[in-house]
């Protein structure tokens, strides 16, 4: 039963000041085993704080990052699943589902995270699931302003994820859940 | 058939009283403790030289009638005389042992037990090996009933009990939503499509999710059990190292581990006022070990379940010194500890007025590890054993005889204690010495009786 918390597209402190005053207080050191980060934090603090939650984290270059040691994408390996991180700015059309798919498959992985769109999305394409964990201070976007914060939360245990999506949509904190199980044939698509 | 070399039984049974095993023991084995004994040592030397070659003589032809196998027997009991040459067994404690075992055993095997008559036996020492010492704490712990009809009966419901338990409240949040969705699942066919498309969205109540802080929150129980369940852990890891049962990587020691591990998590759910306290487990770890060691296969198997109960058998009594704010109540650990002194100032006003005035060493410094802890941190793991015999075996009930072979303790060191000042007592105390068994329990139960205790039982 590992916890992977995702999320991204923070725009601390050009875009917004600080997360939602609710995911902070559900956001606490000791549950949570790895975190995965999109990119735009952007800035060190923000870095610190989420390192503070859980030392294991791993992160993405966003275009606003002012760290500019992260790298453009990432891989890596939970319990029976290979996670693919990337920020998403660089995969044109921004959000397009078969793009990201190509970049599924050069990466070779059967979660791909991605941010830049501001908007949750959970897509099963192409053999793999595409997940999208929006903005979560619901910073706007360079599409839209309209953004709701939001994060996700995986449990990934043994061939099964259960995916939590944290929303807070008129300041209220509505949690969604999305299961899915991998097959065995989900890696020889080709 | 008598030889020369058996007149030792024949001499050491004109010699000694009924009671040989105990006085033959009380002064036999080396690490005896000098000051404390007022017994004689010269019949001890004679046995231990016609060790060797009587004692297996004298049984090879009780049991059979042809000399035959004796040249056998003595080349068998040479080789054994080797082994034992570093604890020096003598002739009359072997005799005496096994008499004892086949006395347990005898009453053990009976339809309707005589709890009185085996709480006599058991205090004076149950055997090692074989299931007798497993069987007999099972029943003086009242977790087996006296009538040996209705032991399959108690056996099974208590076992089946103890899974339910574990079930309902050691599932993992994860496990439990699992089986919840797959009862769902496997109502409906198509869950695995690999349609593409969005993911089906499911809305879920603000309690069942992984960051829920609600207190109803089947996720927020179990993190706040995590804590618990670590320290669990790391007094586990610490449990006996010298013992391959309890430490190690072995699978064996790991499932060890895992079983205490779920009986005392099980505990620290069931009792929220006491939750874990560090030294559980070592209170555990006899109890497991020798219900584990059971040569009855179905009896070690289901280890795990009767030594949970019999643990929160034995606990029920001592629970109280384990809640912090009962410390200085009538039931409390502070009051416990001065019974303690009352029963030493009973028996022995010269070293009570030595610790309490003239060194000043409280009993809170060093007994309430002995108290809270039965005594597991002072005496290596096989003399466990054989005081938690006599503890259990008590009429009047564990803390009682506890409370004896505490002051035992300390009357059996006076003359050091007597010599030492505060650091050399404290020290002393804190690092029990090595001592003979049989004789530390032999003078608790000669001690005076505690009259506060007495007012009680009665």
């Amino acid at each position: 039963m590992v916890l992977v918390l995702a999320l991204g597209d923070l725009h601390i402190p050009h875009r917004a000041p600080d997360l939602p005053p609710k995911f902070k207080s559900m956001l606490v050191p000791g549950k949570i085993q790895h975190i995965i980060c999109t990119g735009n934090l952007c800035i060190k603090e923000v870095h610190d704080y989420l390192k503070s939650l859980c030392p294991d984290m791993h992160v993405t270059r966003g275009e606003y990052d002012e760290d500019s040691r992260y790298l453009e994408t990432k891989t890596l390996t939970i319990g029976q699943f290979k996670l693919g991180v990337c920020h998403g700015h660089q995969v044109i059309p921004w959000g397009d589902l078969d793009s990201l798919a190509m970049l599924q498959r050069q990466l070779d992985v059967d979660i791909l995270v991605t941010g830049h769109t501001h908007q949750f999305k959970a897509y099963k394409h192409e053999g793999g699931v595409v997940i999208n964990p929006g903005s979560a201070t619901g910073a706007y976007s360079s599409i839209t302003y309209d953004v709701n914060p939001s994060f996700v939360l995986m449990d990934i245990d043994g061939l099964r994820v259960v995916v939590y999506v944290y929303e807070l949509i008129d300041g209220e904190v509505k949690v969604d859940k999305i299961d899915f199980k991998k097959t065995a044939t989900t890696n020889s698509a080709h | 058939m008598l030889k020369g070399k058996l007149k030792l039984p024949e001499a050491a049974r004109r010699a000694f009283p009924d009671r040989l095993g105990s006085l033959v023991m009380g002064f036999d084995d080396k690490d005896d403790e000098n000051g404390g004994s007022d017994l004689v040592f010269g019949s001890g030397e004679e046995l231990e030289t016609f060790q060797p070659n009587g004692f297996g003589l004298d049984r090879e032809s009780d049991e059979d009638e042809e000399h035959k196998p004796s040249d056998d027997s003595d080349l068998r009991i040479r080789q054994r005389s080797d082994k034992d040459g570093a604890s020096s067994v003598s002739v009359s404690e072997i005799i005496a042992a096994d008499e004892k075992r086949s006395d347990i055993a005898f009453e053990l095997s009976q339809k309707e037990i005589n709890l009185e008559k085996l709480q006599r036996l058991a205090s004076l020492g149950l055997p090692d090996g074989g299931g007798l010492r497993a069987t007999a704490w099972k029943l003086l712990l009242g977790y087996l009933p006296a009538s040996r009809d209705l032991w399959e009966k108690e056996l099974t419901e208590n076992r089946l009990k103890y899974a339910k338990l574990k079930e309902e409240l050691l599932l993992s949040p994860a496990e439990y939503t699992r089986r919840k969705t797959e009862a769902l699942d496997a109502m409906e066919q198509d869950v695995d499509s690999p349609a593409d498309g969005p993911l089906t969205r499911q809305e879920i109540s603000q309690e069942d999710h992984p960051l829920s802080l609600g207190k109803a929150s089947a996720w927020h129980k179990y993190f706040q059990d995590t804590e618990i369940a670590e320290q669990i852990d790391r007094d586990l890891q610490r449990t006996h190292p010298d013992l391959k049962f309890f430490s190690g990587d072995s699978s064996l020691s790991r499932k060890n581990r895992e079983a205490m591990r779920s009986i005392l998590l099980l505990f620290a759910k069931l009792n929220p006022a006491i939750r874990y306290v560090q030294g559980m487990n070592e209170v555990l770890a006899p109890i497991y070990y020798i219900f584990s060691t059971d040569t009855d296969e179905q009896n070690a198997e289901n280890a795990e379940a009767d030594s949970f109960c019999c643990f929160v058998r034995l606990l029920s009594d001592s629970v109280d010194h384990f809640c912090q704010q009962l410390d200085n109540s009538s039931v409390g650990i502070h009051s416990t500890l001065s019974r303690l002194v009352e029963l030493l100032k009973a028996n022995d006003e010269e070293l009570w007025r030595h610790l309490e005035f003239t060194t000043k060493v409280n009993p809170q410094f060093y007994a309430f590890r002995w108290i809270t802890l039965l005594l597991t941190q002072e005496f290596n793991f096989h003399s466990i054993m054989r005081i938690w015999d006599t503890l259990l075996s008590n009429t009047f009930g564990v803390q009682e005889m506890l409370l004896r072979v505490c002051c035992a303790m300390l009357l059996c060191i006076k003359s050091r204690l007597l010599s030492g000042d505060f650091a050399a007592n404290l020290k002393l105390l804190q690092h029990y010495p090595e001592i003979n068994i049989e004789h530390l329990l032999q003078v608790a139960q000669d001690l005076s009786p505690d009259t506060s205790s007495f007012r009680l039982s009665m």
